[in-house]
């Protein structure tokens, strides 16, 4: 997804730099490795952060093959229990902080400097500190599969004590790189408050910022909130594993519900930090695409500020069945049922603005479609999910698996993949392979259906989740998750190819490469983008209304 | 406005044809408890209201997508922003939740309400295994998975109740008002029986409480809800309700059974005969961490094949199964076990796999440093 | 005073006339708007935490 950096734009910078007084200070960027090490340049760390993300989402991918193939057919064919939980722990982590955190956080250095018309991030070298600091900390998350004793094999909720006092020795490492992990998310949202807040073109209120800005601003804050308080639980983890604390040891004294609570203290606003850019990234392509104004812009951040809120509050709803107090109980369920209230809000404002609208089918158009109607399934069985007696008989089984992929896969991925096909052609300058893109989205759509759907009943029927054998009631609908996630996984394959022929050539794209018509700012500059823009702030024109 | 109740009509008949497709192994069960049916209740009343969202939203949305297509030379409107609709879509939804949170809050008060309760059941999650002990009654025992590993490995055929089925079944009465105690001797554990409608975790150094009263006999099969370790997917549960006088009798058969074996510690028993009750005690408590020859799963889980602390120091090797080893996974079984289970079982990995040290721990010997 | 009160239900909810969001962003200052909503963002949190108890009885 490399940005084509051709050297005309450079030197075009280099004028433009001149008459501003300061072309002087500027020393010939480094060649090869080098260049991409000390990049301080938001577009080309943004490309790393996706490249990233993308590389993250095969390996944790393949992750998720290992699971499905054990689970293909009852009894154990390929792999021993010991490894199955490494897996499906591993297949968490990375797929949560290594594929989907970063590929919205390399949107963002992308777009949003685009988006409000500013030349680069506020903070360019903590920019580049914040990206090099995830390779690291996967890579050592990765390593401790071949440590003795293998890796996190306690699901990626690590629930104390099954992750102190009964982990593998490689627990300390895994802790290490969740720390590493987390300081890269904070110092990356940091940077995205500091660019919004201060460097908006003249004229640009907050109220007049595209809604991927606004939705990474509330993220922003989410992570800041939240990230110190997984640092804190791992460190109380450390302490208990190494310093012979007894925070969650009950043997001496320590609460593993404590733990629970720190977690989904943080657990829950996490989901939404992995959903409402994508919000925001659905919110640009299908107004785009309908060719009609997005019916409720103000109600759009309001409902994504009341989301943020809320997520504060409904953490519980995780723990229905670890013997809380019915106040707790029904707090948590009726805060959880208020959150369908701001979400509907959003779906609503996406059909009306598709309401007599004029909608064409590109490739963004068709994920985010996929999006709205798949994101909405997860948020029924969430729904369901939030009735307190009810989950009783949900909690822990496959139909929270189920729910939590639709919101994720086919509702957060496919945001992000919808967003790569939307801005493609401002980062390379053609459009992507149409008839490659096409089969992607309809076998990426049946393959995630085929694996997801099926999971809601075998959940229902009664299989619990991460057992890597199961009882004969079951294999059938195993039998069509195993395969759906085949076609889902390969059909990525394609998705990879679509880029890559993108980056080498194809149609040419104008500087609105989806109509006239689209008013953002990131369309106004040209095709590819050149790698310095906004040097000059431009002059934000409110449409009229 | 027609189109809509249109759509809600084809919506709701659909809800009806269904129903029958629906009930079969595809969705939650109704069960066989007195709140079971309640639930499953909210489960499918949460599930309509779903359906009619889903197909009035889904339906406004494919309509427009087909209606109004740009191949078709559709010309885009201008509105935005319309505060009466802004306030329906936000209000019907309130209110529908708040029609959904009242009997939700009605049902969980009454799972909340575990008084009046005619049996008390602890049950103890273990790595890898249930125990139940009737409160009360001196009847204790452990519930292992009986299905045999060749199984597992595909070496055999796989049976009708494959994973699902144990060693010693859970007896419960039908009619009573069964409450459970949950805690868990190590990991964080969670007890389900889908046909009860009960899922609690059990938590090291916590209690829980909930209860059931079975309507109707039958054999009732469940599994472990929380990842607990390797072998979470291999500790189910299997409850068997019987008819009262059923139960009272069975009850009182294993009090007899349990009186005798208390006996037992008194008397000096052979090597043999504590070597046969060993083996059996080894097989299902200790086999699944340190592995059925003895040859364990280092780091986590040492071996006991040739161990020289254990060989060398009976003492330690005494201790160290009746009051575990902090900070590992090596539970105390000074509680789980009685001193017949705790003598067999020591003497028995003093002896096998060429452990050849020749002792006969007795249970008199172990009732004694109980009593320390 | 009621104004910003309104203002800021209404963002709870999502629901704001273009008109009245445009004369709210004429104040100039946002603490009042900031304030506002954290206090009844707390008033929430007691409302639903009333409701519970009283419902738990």
């Amino acid at each position: 997804m490399a940005p084509k950096v051709p050297p005309q734009p450079i030197l075009e910078q280099n004028s433009t730099a001149a008459e501003a007084g300061h072309g002087q200070a500027h020393h010939a960027p480094p060649k090869g490795i080098l260049r991409w090490l000390l990049t301080t340049n938001h577009k080309e760390i943004g490309s790393l952060y996706l490249i990233f993300s993308l590389t993250m989402f095969f390996i944790g991918g393949i992750f998720a093959l290992v699971v499905r193939l054990e689970l293909f057919q009852p009894g154990l064919q390929f792999v021993r229990p010991e490894f199955f939980n490494q897996m499906t722990t591993m297949h968490g982590l990375i797929m949560v902080f290594g594929a989907i955190m970063p590929a919205f956080t390399g949107l963002a250095n992308w777009m949003i400097p685009l988006q409000i018309g500013a030349p680069d991030m506020a903070l360019p070298r903590l920019n580049n500190f914040s990206f090099w600091l995830l390779p690291v900390a996967f890579g050592l998350l990765l390593s401790t599969l071949l440590m003795p004793g293998g890796g996190p094999n306690f699901g990626w909720t690590f629930y104390a004590p099954l992750s102190t006092v009964y982990a593998p020795p490689s627990t300390t490492f895994f802790i290490l790189s969740l720390h590493i992990a987390g300081i890269s998310s904070i110092l990356g949202a940091i940077n995205i408050i500091a660019t919004i807040l201060n460097m908006r073109a003249p004229g640009m209120r907050l109220m007049d910022m595209p809604l991927f800005v606004w939705t990474w601003l509330i993220t922003s804050f989410l992570l800041i909130a939240v990230m110190p308080v997984l640092a804190g639980v791992v460190t109380m983890m450390l302490m208990d594993i190494n310093f012979g604390t007894n925070f969650f040891n009950a043997a001496g004294g320590g609460d593993p519900v404590l733990f629970q609570h720190l977690f989904w203290f943080f657990g829950h606003p996490e989901v939404y930090i992995m959903i409402l850019p994508a919000f925001g990234i659905v919110s640009a392509i299908i107004p785009t695409f309908a060719r009609k104004r997005l019916f409720g812009y103000a109600s759009m951040v309001y409902a994504t500020a009341a989301i943020a809120i809320l997520s504060f509050l409904v953490w519980g709803h995780h723990m229905f069945a670890v013997g809380m107090p019915l106040v707790g109980q029904l707090f948590f369920m009726y805060a959880t049922m208020l959150i369908a209230v701001p979400t509907g809000v959003k779906v609503f404002n996406w059909v009306a603005t598709m309401f007599r609208g004029s909608i064409s089918f590109e490739p963004p158009m068709l994920f985010a479609l996929a999006f709205v109607v798949q994101f909405t399934i997860g948020g029924f069985s969430g729904l369901m999910l939030a009735i307190a007696p009810a989950d009783f008989q949900y909690h822990d089984t496959y139909f929270v698996v189920a729910h939590f992929h639709y919101v994720l896969v086919p509702g957060a991925l496919f945001a992000i993949l919808a967003g790569a096909y939307y801005w493609l052609p401002k980062w390379t300058g053609h459009y992507p392979n149409l008839r490659l893109s096409q089969w992607h989205f309809w076998l990426s759509v049946i393959g995630v259906n085929l694996t997801f759907f099926p999971m809601h009943f075998s959940g229902l029927a009664g299989m619990p989740r991460r057992i890597p054998d199961y009882a004969l009631q079951f294999a059938d609908f195993n039998l069509a998750s195993s395969v759906g996630s085949f076609i889902f996984g390969f059909s990525q394959l394609l998705f990879v190819a679509v880029i890559v022929l993108c980056v080498r050539g194809g149609k040419k794209a104008p500087a609105q490469a989806w109509g006239d018509h689209t008013a953002d700012l990131e369309w106004s500059v040209p095709s590819p983008a050149p790698l310095h823009t906004f040097e000059t702030p431009p002059t934000f024109h409110r449409p009229a209304h | 406005m027609r189109t809509l109740l249109v759509w809600l009509a084809g919506g709701l008949t659909l809800a009806g044809s269904s129903q029958v497709a629906l009930a079969n192994g595809w969705n939650m069960p109704v069960g066989v408890s007195s709140l079971s049916g309640e639930i499953y209740g909210l489960h499918m009343t949460i599930f309509w209201i779903c359906v009619v969202i889903g197909v009035v939203v889904f339906g406004a949305m494919f309509y427009s997508l087909f209606r109004y297509r740009h191949s078709k030379g559709a010309k885009s409107a201008n509105f935005h922003e319309n505060t009466t609709v802004e306030i329906i879509w936000t209000t019907i939804p309130l209110l529908i939740l708040v029609g959904m949170a009242v009997p939700a809050t009605a049902t969980l008060q009454k799972i909340y309400d575990p008084s009046d309760a005619e049996l008390d059941v602890m049950v103890t999650g273990q790595q890898w295994r249930w125990r139940y002990e009737y409160l009360g009654e001196d009847v204790a025992f452990n519930s292992n998975l009986a299905t045999p590993r060749a199984q597992i490995n595909g070496e055999e055929e796989r049976g009708e109740h494959y994973l699902l089925e144990v060693d010693e079944p859970l007896v419960l009465p039908i009619n009573r008002k069964v409450r459970f105690l949950f805690t868990s001797d190590d990991v964080i554990h969670a007890w389900w029986v889908p046909e009860l409608a009960v899922k609690q975790d059990s938590i090291p150094g916590f209690v829980n409480e909930n209860w059931v009263r079975i309507e109707e006999p039958g054999i009732y099969r469940g599994q472990c809800a929380e990842l607990c370790g390797v072998d979470h997917g291999f500790m189910p549960i299997v409850v068997q309700a019987v008819e009262e006088e059923e139960f009272d009798s069975w009850l009182a058969e294993r009090k007899e059974a349990a009186a005798e074996e208390a006996m037992g510690v008194d008397r000096e028993w052979g090597m043999d005969e504590l070597m046969e009750r060993g083996e059996g005690v080894f097989g299902s408590i200790c086999a699944s961490c340190h592995q059925p020859e003895g040859q364990g799963a280092p780091p986590a889980f040492p071996a006991l094949a040739g161990n020289e602390q254990l060989i060398e120091d009976a003492d330690w090797h005494i201790d160290t199964v009746m009051n575990g080893v902090s900070g590992t996974a090596m539970p105390a079984f000074r509680n789980t076990l009685n001193p017949v289970e705790l003598a067999s079982v020591i003497t028995y990995t003093r002896n096998a796999w060429g452990n050849e040290t020749g002792d006969a721990i007795q249970p008199s010997e172990i009732a004694e440093r109980l009593e320390e | 005073m009621w104004e910003v009160i309104k203002s800021v239900l209404a963002a709870f909810l999502g629901v704001q006339r273009e008109q009245q969001r445009l004369k709210d962003f004429e104040r100039g200052n946002p603490v009042a708007f900031i304030v506002t909503g954290i206090v009844l963002a707390a008033v929430l949190v007691g409302l639903i935490a009333l409701v519970a108890v009283l419902a738990a009885g």
